[in-house]
C-alpha cells in the first residue's frame, strides 16, 4: 500500500494535526506531499518535546512523526498567494484546515480552484465544518473532544473530564479526512473530475462514540467511570504495572476462573453475570488481590495463551517487542538535524519495503518547487 | 463531496462482511456508505455477539414495548448502529454446505472483511487462500487487536483493552499523576475501523489499476500507536519518561477544562496565541500582556482566575462569549446535549430512521456526506437472516426448492438458535 498514490502530488496547507495527519497518510500511501509552511514554520515544529529538550524547528517529535515523508516549501499566503495558486496547478489533491472565509479571498476556495483546475480533489477539515451556526468557531484538539462528546466520558467521576494524550480528536479527523480523500480520488479516477470534502472534527468525534446509540435511542446514561467499567471489564494494578481484565461474557469468565484459582470466586454471589454485577465491589476487591501478586511479564505470558488479560505496554517496550520487530511497525531512519529516530510508517501493516523519508527541513524544497519564488523571506 | 448524482466510489462492488462487535461492523458500514453492497454474514449458531452479549435494550426499563429475546437480538442499539444499510445472510459456516455457499458468494464479491480472532477463519477454511481459490483478485482484510503475526496474534483483544497494549494508556492521565488513564470507551475500534477503511480504499485503487487483489492485516494496536507516533519518536530521541500532561498542551497556554455553574458541566478553553490571550484576559481580569512563556509558568494561577469566572456562568454562555472574541472554547457535551446540538443538527449528523421491529431509531449518517451534502439515511440494520433469499436466489441464482431445503436442513436460518433469557 506504500505506493498506491505514487502517481499523485498532494499539497497540504495546514496549521493543525488534523490536516497534517491526512497529509501524512497520503505520504504513507506513496504520494508526493508538499507541506506549505508559513515563514516561521508549521506550528507542530514548535510543539515539544524536542531532541535533548532543546527547542529547534527541525527536531520536535510531533513534527518528525507527523510530517515525515513530506517535502517543505515556505509560502506566506498573505503576501504571495499566487505562489500557492501556481503550485496547485500541478496538484492532484489539496488538503487544508484553513476556513473558507480565510482562503476564499485568496482565490483558494473550492469554487475558484475547481474552475481553475477541474481535476483537483480538495479536502478541508475544520472544527465544525463549512455550514451551521458554529461553522466560524475557533477550535483546537481539546475543544474537538469537548464538542464531539468524547471529553465528557473520559477521566475519573470525581475529577474534571480528561483530554487524552496526543491529538486524538485531530487524529480521528485526519483518518476520516484521508479515507474521504481516497474515496474522492476513486471517483476522480473514473471521471477525471475533482471532488470536495468538507469534514467537521466535531462530526467525526460524535460519530465515533460507542454508547451514543444506546444513549439516544434508549435513554441509557453514560458518564466517565475512570479505570473500571465493572469488575469483569476494567483495569487492575498488577505488581509492576496495570492489566485489563475482560470477562463480561460467560466463556471469558470461565477462562478467568481457570487461571485465577480462587475458591471464593466460585461462590454463588458470582455465578452469573447479573450476580457479578450485583456484587461488583466485592468481586473487584477479590480480583485485585490476585492481579497485584502478578508481574506484567507473567500476565502477558497468560494473555499469549488466550487468557482474557491485556497488560500495559509503554512505547519503549513496544519498540523492543518481538511482535513489532516481526511486523516492521517502526523503522529507524536518519534526519539530517535530529539524527537517528524510530518512525512508525503507517497505521496499517506496512508490507512493502519502501521507507518514508524523514520530516523535511523548513523550506528545503523551495528552490525546486517554487523556482525563483524562494518564498523564504529574510 | 458531491455524490448527489448517485456516483459513489465503491458503486458496483460487493462486500462480504464477516465481522463482530464494533470495529469490523463499523468498517462494513463505512464501505456501505461509500457505495458498496455489504452482506453481513452470521450463523444461526454463532451470530454477531453484539446482538445479545451487551443486551442494552434489556436494561432500558422505560421501554414501552416489551420485546422477546429474539426481537431484542434484532433491535440491539449497539448492533443496529454499526450495521445500518447492510444485507443479512445467516448461514451455518460449520456445515460443509454452508461453507460452500459462502465461497460461492465470495466468487461474486470483490471484498471480504473480517475481525474474528486470528485462527478462526483458518479453522473454518474461509481464509484468504480459500477465498482466493474461487476469487483470485479478492481484497481480503483482517482486522484484529495485534495483527495476524505471531507471537501476539493469539492474545485476546477488544477495543478497550487494546488501548493498554498500544502505549496510549501509559501516557494518558491527569497532570503529574502516577496513575495512567483510559479513554472512556473502546477507542481501538473506531480508530482500527477508520484505518481499515483507508486500507481497503487504497487496495481498491490498486485493483482498479492493475487488477490485483490483496491480503490486508490491520491491527487496532498499531493504528492507535500511529496516532501517538510522536511519543515513540520522542523515546527514540531522548529515552526519557515524560510526566503526564492532563488537559494542558505543550504549546498552547492556558489550556484546560473548567467548571461552570451547572452540575458536572464544563468548558474546554485553549489559548493558542497572544491575541487570543488578550481577549480572554480582558474578560477574566488578567494581565493581557503576558507572553506564552509567562502564561505557562503561571498556569496554575491562571487556571484559578479562569475558573473563578467560568464557575459563575453557564457552559453555552461561556462558549458563545469567548467565540465572539475568537477564543477557542467549547462546552463539554454529554449524550443528551449531542442529541440537540444545533451544529450537529445543521450538519445532518444524526437522523431518524424506521426499523421494522424497534420503530423509530436515531442513526448517525454517512460521515463523508454532511453539511451541504447531507443525504437521508437509507436502510436500517437488517434483521437476522432477512436477506437469505436475496443472496441465494438473486445473487447465486438458486431455485426456490433448493433454498427451502437449505432452510429445512438448518444450513441457513432466520433466527438465532439460543437467545439469552
Amino acid at each position: 500500500m506504500n505506493d498506491t498514490l505514487a502517481d499523485l502530488r498532494v499539497v497540504e496547507l495546514s496549521r493543525t494535526a488534523a490536516a497534517a495527519f491526512a497529509g501524512r497518510l497520503c505520504a504513507s500511501a506513496g504520494a508526493e506531499v508538499v507541506l506549505v509552511e508559513p515563514p516561521d514554520g508549521h506550528p507542530l515544529r514548535r510543539e515539544g518535546p524536542f531532541l535533548r529538550d532543546e527547542p529547534n524547528v527541525e527536531t520536535s517529535a510531533a513534527h518528525l512523526h507527523i510530517n515525515a515523508g513530506k517535502r517543505s516549501v515556505i509560502i506566506d499566503i498573505d503576501t504571495d498567494a499566487e505562489a500557492l495558486r501556481t503550485l496547485l496547478n500541478s496538484a492532484d489533491v489539496f488538503v487544508t484546515d484553513l476556513y473558507a472565509h480565510v482562503l476564499d479571498p485568496f482565490g483558494l476556495g473550492w469554487a475558484a480552484l475547481h474552475k481553475r483546475r477541474p481535476s483537483l480533489v480538495m479536502t478541508r477539515v475544520t472544527p465544525f465544518g463549512d455550514n451551521g451556526p458554529f461553522a466560524p468557531y475557533a477550535g483546537t484538539n481539546i475543544t474537538g473532544l469537548a464538542s464531539g462528546g468524547q471529553l465528557k466520558i473520559t477521566g475519573d467521576p470525581d475529577k474534571p473530564p480528561l483530554s487524552n494524550f496526543g491529538a486524538q480528536a485531530e487524529y480521528q479527523a485526519g483518518l476520516s479526512a484521508f479515507a474521504g480523500t481516497v474515496a474522492n480520488l476513486l471517483l476522480r479516477d473514473e471521471t477525471g473530475e475533482g471532488e470536495y470534502l468538507d469534514l467537521s472534527m466535531q462530526d467525526v468525534i460524535a460519530t465515533n462514540l460507542e454508547h451514543r446509540s444506546p444513549a439516544l435511542n434508549l435513554g441509557l446514561e453514560a458518564n466517565r467511570v475512570g479505570l473500571t467499567v465493572s469488575a469483569t471489564y476494567g483495569v487492575y494494578a498488577c505488581a509492576d504495572g496495570w492489566v485489563y481484565v475482560t470477562a463480561f461474557a460467560p466463556a471469558l469468565w470461565g477462562r478467568l476462573l481457570s487461571v485465577i484459582e480462587m475458591p471464593e470466586l466460585r461462590d454463588g454471589r458470582f455465578s452469573t453475570q447479573s450476580a457479578r454485577l450485583e456484587n461488583n465491589d466485592e468481586l473487584q476487591a477479590l480480583i485485585a488481590t490476585w492481579t497485584i501478586t502478578k508481574s506484567s511479564a507473567e500476565l502477558h505470558g497468560l494473555a499469549l495463551r488466550g487468557y482474557p488479560l491485556t497488560v500495559m505496554t509503554t512505547p519503549a517496550m513496544l519498540l523492543e517487542s518481538e511482535q513489532w520487530r516481526t511486523r516492521h511497525v517502526a523503522r529507524r531512519i536518519t534526519h539530517p538535524v535530529g539524527g537517528a529516530y524510530d518512525l512508525i510508517g503507517a497505521p496499517w501493516l506496512d508490507d512493502d519495503t519502501v521507507t518514508l523519508a524523514p520530516a523535511p527541513r523548513l523550506g528545503e524544497a523551495n528552490e525546486e518547487l517554487l523556482g525563483t519564488r524562494t518564498g523564504a523571506r529574510a | 463531496m458531491d455524490w448527489r448524482s448517485g456516483r459513489l466510489p465503491l458503486k458496483g462492488l460487493r462486500v462480504i462482511d464477516w465481522s463482530v462487535y464494533w470495529a469490523g461492523p463499523y468498517l462494513g458500514m463505512m464501505l456501505h456508505d461509500l457505495g458498496a453492497e455489504v452482506i453481513k454474514i452470521e450463523s444461526p449458531s454463532n451470530w454477531d455477539p453484539m446482538r445479545t452479549v451487551i443486551d442494552v435494550n434489556k436494561y432500558a426499563g422505560a421501554s414501552a414495548k416489551p420485546l422477546t429475546a429474539q426481537e431484542r437480538s434484532n433491535t440491539n442499539q449497539h448492533y443496529n448502529e454499526w450495521n445500518r444499510g447492510k444485507r443479512s445472510f445467516a448461514v451455518e459456516l460449520k456445515e460443509p454446505r454452508g461453507r460452500e455457499l459462502l465461497l460461492k458468494l465470495a466468487a461474486h464479491s470483490q471484498i471480504v472483511i473480517e475481525n474474528h480472532r486470528p485462527g478462526a477463519k483458518e479453522k473454518l477454511r474461509i481464509g484468504y487462500d480459500d477465498v482466493r481459490a474461487v476469487r483470485p483478485d479478492v481484497i481480503y482484510l483482517s482486522l484484529s487487536g495485534f495483527g495476524q503475526t505471531p507471537p501476539e496474534r493469539d492474545a485476546m483483544a477488544l477495543g478497550a483493552p487494546v488501548e493498554l497494549a498500544s502505549g496510549l494508556f501509559s501516557l494518558n492521565g491527569y497532570r503529574d499523576s502516577a496513575t495512567p488513564a483510559k479513554t472512556g470507551f473502546s477507542y481501538g475500534d473506531p480508530v482500527g475501523a477508520l484505518t481499515a477503511v483507508s486500507a481497503v480504499l487504497l487496495a481498491v485503487r490498486s485493483w482498479r489499476k492493475a487488477g490485483q487483489g490483496r491480503n490486508i492485516d490491520v491491527s487496532m494496536r498499531d493504528a492507535l500507536a500511529f496516532g501517538i507516533g510522536a511519543a515513540f519518536t520522542d523515546w527514540s530521541l531522548n529515552g526519557t519518561d515524560r510526566p503526564r500532561r492532563g488537559n494542558r498542551h505543550p504549546s498552547f497556554a492556558p489550556q484546560g477544562v473548567y467548571r461552570t455553574k451547572g452540575a458536572d458541566e464544563w468548558v474546554a478553553i485553549s489559548v493558542c496565541d497572544d491575541n487570543e490571550w488578550r481577549q480572554l484576559a480582558g474578560l477574566i481580569g488578567a494581565d493581557g500582556a503576558m507572553t506564552t512563556e509567562q502564561r505557562r509558568l503561571a498556569h496554575d494561577e491562571l487556571d484559578a482566575l479562569i475558573e473563578a469566572w467560568t464557575s459563575q456562568r453557564a457552559a453555552r454562555e461561556i462558549e458563545s462569549t469567548l467565540q465572539a472574541v475568537g477564543v477557542p472554547c467549547a462546552a463539554v457535551l454529554d449524550y443528551p446535549q449531542l442529541a440537540v446540538d444545533p451544529q450537529l443538527a445543521a450538519r445532518g449528523a444524526f437522523q431518524k430512521i424506521e426499523h421494522p421491529v424497534f420503530g423509530t431509531e436515531v442513526r448517525s449518517s454517512n460521515q463523508w456526506q454532511r453539511g451541504d451534502d447531507a443525504q437521508p439515511v437509507g436502510m436500517p440494520a437488517p434483521c437476522f437472516g432477512a436477506d437469505n433469499r436475496y443472496v441465494l436466489g438473486e445473487i447465486l441464482g438458486m431455485p426456490q426448492d433448493e433454498i427451502e431445503a437449505l432452510e429445512r436442513d438448518g444450513v441457513i436460518g432466520s433466527a438465532i438458535l439460543a437467545p439469552a433469557e
